[in-house]
């Protein structure tokens, strides 16, 4: 006997396989042809202002994604061994210590690991782990490295904060102009961030639509689609990829098509996803009727790009990005995904990576 | 009888913060985790600086998830007791990410008495110095909130002086490694994150003129560098003491690593009593001393420093401490071991779960001691 699904497949997966497997394609392109074209490939944390970089028209790749990539084809286990071999001590986060691996054992990895870059970007606003990772990688890869210091915000942010980071970016685009060979064009940077802001905000919209009842999407479809606002921040593939999706999700609000067959209880989820295990652990809640309505980890690149000058506009939104403020900040933002989506409860995650 | 000066110095290093707060009711503390905090601003603030170290390692206080650092964990069950109650505040200077969360709960716990401060990760970055400034600037004004004192000129150049003459005290009582047992430099510099910071100054100064006669030599010691985050006890110093070895370089964060000051920087400083002086001086300190792996200013440049006072002090083996769970300090390990290694200094990365040491760290250590002959 089959057994009954109680999970509702989107359409624009199709699309999202078939953009996604653009990018790695042509991330594994730069493998080959990057050197003789003169094209650079950075390797750079989630969280990195990559507007910068799409400038100097260098390609962005992501070893965090890599790692739930590692993850999600259980092969992390083994490359954290490898890392393991090295002397990174196993309670290190297990998305460096596989990325590592995978540089070391390439043999072992997805992909064969990811195509070696030119240099390396690292902004702290996500964690205090990238600073070590990415040194990790300089000192293996002897590539330069930036790393962009978005100092930890407890309260507000402050203006000598904003300073600091723009005085950084300022100093990153004179470093990019040294390893390109490339002018920097301001006018370039301005239409980039636009397309970031219509991504994030389409990414916004979409997720503001969960608030439906019943809720259009669940948090795996978050995590799943959130592929492409990693990794195409900035492109207009992105924003087509964003409007195909919103289409769908505000049809299926409009028909009251929920993301589950029967939705009884609305829950928030905190938290990166369980990535080797994302249907079969959701599957859980499902099974029940619970659909988690929204979560705070998507959410980190829902970012409200805010007004001013382009370079301006970047410090500030990489600096106040959730996972750089405080416990109190984030506990505010899971009271208001509460308020704004009814939901009944929430799920916090405690999360070893 | 009275009690020596090296006496009393060892003896106060092996209370807990609730015992130093009885022992001088008279005074307020406030408290702090990281070497990176400015004691300085404290003391001219008019209150006491006391670093807080955990008690019980063991403690799993719920706020925490259980893969938290012991010193984490243990500092915020000795903040959730009664034993610190009478703190008059707590600083926490932003190093990593277990005590940014460290932090935002005390904040929760006690809005008004929790002070944040976040120095720039990367020291020589464009506008570090600048926005550090404001950052200290704005700590200022809240530590004369809290102590209920005005800004004294005359406060500040004492808070100076005392600081500068204590760096300097420490400065000796380092050169003297190689004749003095390692656990005793330990409890002398550990004082002097404990008690009220004048008094410590007067000791050492006792401790440093009686020590100068000390006839105890280190003959056939093997040179340890020690590097490592906070050590709030002395068991390791001991055991490496007990099976033959002699910490010369000690760089952790109750070591020689939390007093010291670019010699350069420090010949410039200037001893003004203004607030700016204040501020500029705690920045100029913090922004070159040597690296903490929670900071960076250059790619190899802490693995250097490392290999340069191994050679400085003719140490044959090192021994980098990791607190289990510790981010920082566990990447690190992987590079300084190598730097070592590649300079002919064998390095025993050891994991400890807090300050003491046991049985299976004993077999290791002696192994590794044997293996440097
Ligand atoms: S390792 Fe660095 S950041 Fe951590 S307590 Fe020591 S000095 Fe502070
Ligand atoms: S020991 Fe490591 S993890 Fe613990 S507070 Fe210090 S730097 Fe952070």
């Amino acid at each position: 006997m089959t057994e009954k699904r109680s999970y509702r497949r989107l359409e624009s997966t199709k699309e999202l396989q078939r953009v996604m497997t653009r990018y790695y394609g042509m991330s594994n392109y730069f493998r080959y042809w990057g050197k003789p074209l003169g094209r650079k490939l950075a390797w750079v944390t989630s969280g990195a202002p990559v507007e910068l970089l799409r400038v100097f028209k260098i390609h962005p790749v992501y070893p965090e994604q890599y790692g739930a990539i590692c993850g999600s084809r259980k092969v992390s286990g083994e490359l954290c061994q490898v890392a393991e071999a090295q002397g990174y001590n196993q309670d290190l986060c297990s998305y460096a210590r596989a990325h590592i691996g995978s540089i070391l054992r390439p043999d072992l990895a997805p992909m064969k690991g990811l195509p070696k870059p030119d240099l390396l970007v690292a902004c702290t606003n996500i964690c205090g782990t990238v600073l070590k990772w990415y040194e990790a990688l300089a000192r293996i890869l002897q590539v330069p490295l930036i790393v962009i210091d978005t100092p930890y915000q407890p309260g507000e942010v402050t203006p000598q904060a904003k300073q600091y980071v723009l005085r950084q970016l300022e100093a990153a685009v004179v470093e990019l102009e040294r390893v390109t060979g490339v002018r920097f064009n301001e006018k370039k940077l301005d239409t980039i961030a636009e397309k970031s802001r219509q991504v994030t905000t389409l990414w916004r919209e979409i997720k503001d639509l969960c608030a439906a009842k019943p809720s259009p999407l669940n948090a795996p479809d978050l995590f799943i689609h959130m592929a492409p606002i990693v990794v195409l921040r900035g492109t207009d593939t992105g924003v087509k990829y964003y409007s195909l999706l919103k289409k769908e999700v505000e049809q299926r609000v409009q028909e009251g098509v929920g993301a589950l067959e029967q939705e009884k209880v609305r829950l928030v989820w905190d938290n990166i996803a369980i990535w080797p295990h994302l249907f079969k652990f959701f599957k859980m809640f499902t099974e029940r009727g619970a659909c988690f309505v929204a979560d705070t980890y998507t959410g980190g690149w829902a970012m409200d790009f805010s007004e001013g000058n382009t370079m301006e506009t970047l410090a500030t939104t990489y600096t106040e990005v959730f996972l750089n403020r405080s416990a109190q900040y984030r506990a505010r933002q899971i009271i208001d995904q509460i308020r704004q989506f009814d939901a009944d409860g929430f799920v916090m995650h405690s999360n070893r990576s | 009888m009275t009690r020596s000066a090296v006496e009393q110095l060892v003896e106060t290093a092996s209370l807990t913060g609730r015992e130093i707060m009885e022992r001088y009711p008279d005074r307020q503390f406030f408290g702090f985790t990281c070497s990176y905090w400015p004691e300085e601003l404290v003391l001219a603030a008019g209150m006491e600086p006391l670093r807080l170290f955990p008690v019980n390692t063991r403690a799993m206080p719920p706020e925490l998830p259980s893969f938290s650092c012991s010193l984490a964990r243990g500092v915020l069950a000795e903040l959730k007791g009664t034993g610190l109650k009478k703190l008059a505040g707590l600083g926490q200077a932003q190093t990593c990410d277990t005590m940014q969360c460290l932090g935002s709960i005390a904040q929760g716990a006690f809005p008004e008495q929790v002070l944040e401060l976040v120095p720039p990760v990367l020291l020589a970055a464009p506008g570090a110095r600048e926005y550090y400034h404001e950052e200290l600037k704005a700590l200022w004004q809240k530590l004369l909130g809290l102590s209920g004192e005005a800004a004294k000129e005359e406060n500040i150049a004492a808070a100076l002086n005392i600081f500068q003459r204590m760096r300097q005290l420490v400065r000796q009582v380092d050169e003297m490694r190689p004749r003095l047992p390692s656990p005793l430099v330990a409890s002398l510099l550990r004082a002097g994150q404990l008690m009220p910071r004048q008094e410590y100054v007067t000791l050492l100064e006792e401790a440093v003129t009686a020590l100068a006669g000390y006839e105890e030599t280190g003959t056939g010691k093997i040179g340890i560098l020690l590097s490592g985050p906070v050590l709030e006890k002395d068991s390791l110093y001991l055991m490496i003491e007990e099976l033959g070895g002699r910490v010369l370089v000690d760089d952790t964060c109750t070591g020689t690593r939390h007093y010291a000051e670019d010699p350069a920087e420090e010949a410039g400083a200037g001893r003004a009593g203004s607030v700016e002086g204040l501020l500029e001086q705690v920045a100029r300190r913090h922004l070159t001393m040597p690296l903490c792996p929670c900071r960076h200013r250059r790619l190899e440049e802490r693995s250097e420093y490392l290999q340069s006072q191994a050679r400085e002090r003719g140490v044959r083996g090192a021994i980098l401490v990791v607190r289990k769970y510790c981010e920082p300090h566990a990447f690190d390990a992987v590079p300084v071991a190598k730097a070592l290694q590649q300079q002919g200094i064998k390095a025993l990365v050891l994991e400890l779960e807090g300050a003491d040491v046991g049985g299976q760290e004993r077999t290791r250590l002696q192994a590794f001691l044997e293996s440097l002959g």
